[in-house]
């Protein structure tokens, strides 16, 4: 899966190095020093401690000198539609996490060891919650393959398969696949596995841009169109002009943008209504 | 299928309701053997003729949806009630997504009521 940002695997003092409007994790770098200086003090003790009050003592004030960490990483999950508060919450589940099985001996800053856990957390909050609405582990496995067989079917078709010839594959009925498909769409979390637009080649995002605003001449709501596709991301407006102004099918629409069907659909879907929300607003 | 067949469904003018739309659209073009594609652009269809006619539908009314099934075909029709009925405009954007995603697009005004009619031919495909 794509993170937003960075990989799981990067160090705190990469995350600090982010762009202003995250506030710093900390503020100086006196003090950072002091936090992990402090932390690997109270690990030290924490190791040659029995069980019992004392220990849990440390372990919280181990957990609360890293929630800054969790603020931070959660931060940059605004704007997914979860409240920070609940990120925070869950995140600070993966600073437990990682306060309890982190060894001094790993020869890693606790902060860096801890980083993939909280992020690992946050990011399956969201995945669960995508589905949690109502789709259960079955149609999850099944959109999974469905996927899959969706992929196969087209190269082997030459076209999208059929419901019934989906079923055939999959040696399930028809309703299971219908359901399926129904899940798919119900999916939400798409933007946690969408690219950056960053990640795009520049030249050939450039290129099929220039094309698309050909497609768009002579076009007659041209200019009442123009400022709301320039809002969109660049991808889902190269997806948009594909479908409705040069009449590919979502199946050589996911061939040549290099992803699956289902997601091209959802991408879709979400641009219109994005458009529609825009258009009434006029 | 040796004749015609014929679903109705009537939902509340209410966006609420509309996946219940998208579900049945869905059901039936998957008994008619389109493709994924053919199935995911009604869907969208729907969606996108629902939104032009829920903003002048009454309140409290029904979206009264049909949906004809030909052999090779399917013809849906929307038709919400209107205090100001009128048909969508036909050089606007929503007119070309719907042309995009069907083979017909038809729009007509009868006393207080709009419909919409969407069809949608079968993909012409031999079967393996």
């Amino acid at each position: 899966m794509n993170l937003p940002g960075r990989s799981d695997g990067e160090s705190v003092e990469a995350v600090a190095a982010e762009p202003p409007e995250v506030p710093p994790l900390v503020d100086h770098i006196d003090e950072r020093i002091d936090t992990r200086a402090r932390t690997r003090e109270l690990f030290q003790r924490l190791d040659q401690m029995p069980e019992g009050r004392e220990q849990e003592q440390v372990r919280n004030e181990l957990v609360q000198l890293h929630l800054p960490l969790v603020d931070h990483l959660a931060r940059r999950f605004r704007n997914r539609g979860e409240p920070l508060d609940d990120l925070v919450q869950v995140g600070t589940i993966g600073l437990i996490k990682s306060v309890d099985r982190f060894r001094l001996d790993r020869g890693v800053e606790f902060s860096t060891y801890a980083t993939p856990t909280v992020l690992g957390e946050i990011k399956r909050y969201f995945r669960d919650k995508g589905w949690a609405v109502r789709v259960p582990r079955r149609l999850q496995e099944l959109r999974l393959s469905l996927a899959t067989a969706t992929a196969e079917l087209t190269q082997e078709l030459g076209r999208a398969p059929t419901i019934s010839e989906l079923a055939d594959r999959l040696k399930v009925n028809e309703e299971d696949i219908l359901e399926g498909l129904e899940s798919a769409n119900a999916y939400s979390t798409l933007s946690l596995d969408a690219p950056d637009i960053g990640e795009t080649d520049g030249q050939s995002m450039a290129d099929s841009l220039g094309m698309d605003d050909e497609a768009l001449e002579g076009v007659d709501y041209r200019e009442s169109l123009k400022p709301l596709l320039a809002q969109l991301d660049p991808r889902a407006k190269h997806i948009l002009m594909l479908r409705f102004f040069r009449g590919m099918t979502q199946s050589q629409i996911a061939a040549e943008v290099g992803i699956s069907q289902m997601h091209v659909s959802r991408i879709l879907s979400r641009t219109l209504a994005q458009l529609r929300s825009g258009l009434l607003d006029h | 299928m040796s004749h015609d067949h014929h679903v109705t469904l009537t939902i509340p003018a209410d966006g609420a309701y509309l996946s219940i739309l998208r579900t049945a659209t869905a059901g039936v073009a998957a008994r008619l053997d389109f493709t994924l594609d053919g199935i995911e652009d009604l869907r969208m269809a729907v969606d996108e003729a629902c939104a032009l006619l829920l903003p002048q539908s009454k309140a409290e009314s029904n979206l009264h949806c049909s949906f004809d099934v030909g052999e090779r075909s399917l013809t849906i029709a929307v038709t919400a009630e209107s205090t100001a009925p009128k048909p969508p405009r036909r050089d606007g954007f929503a007119w070309t997504v719907l042309t995009a995603l069907t083979s017909d697009v038809d729009a007509h005004v009868d006393g207080s009521w709009v419909t919409l009619r969407l069809t949608r031919e079968r993909e012409g495909f031999e079967h393996p």
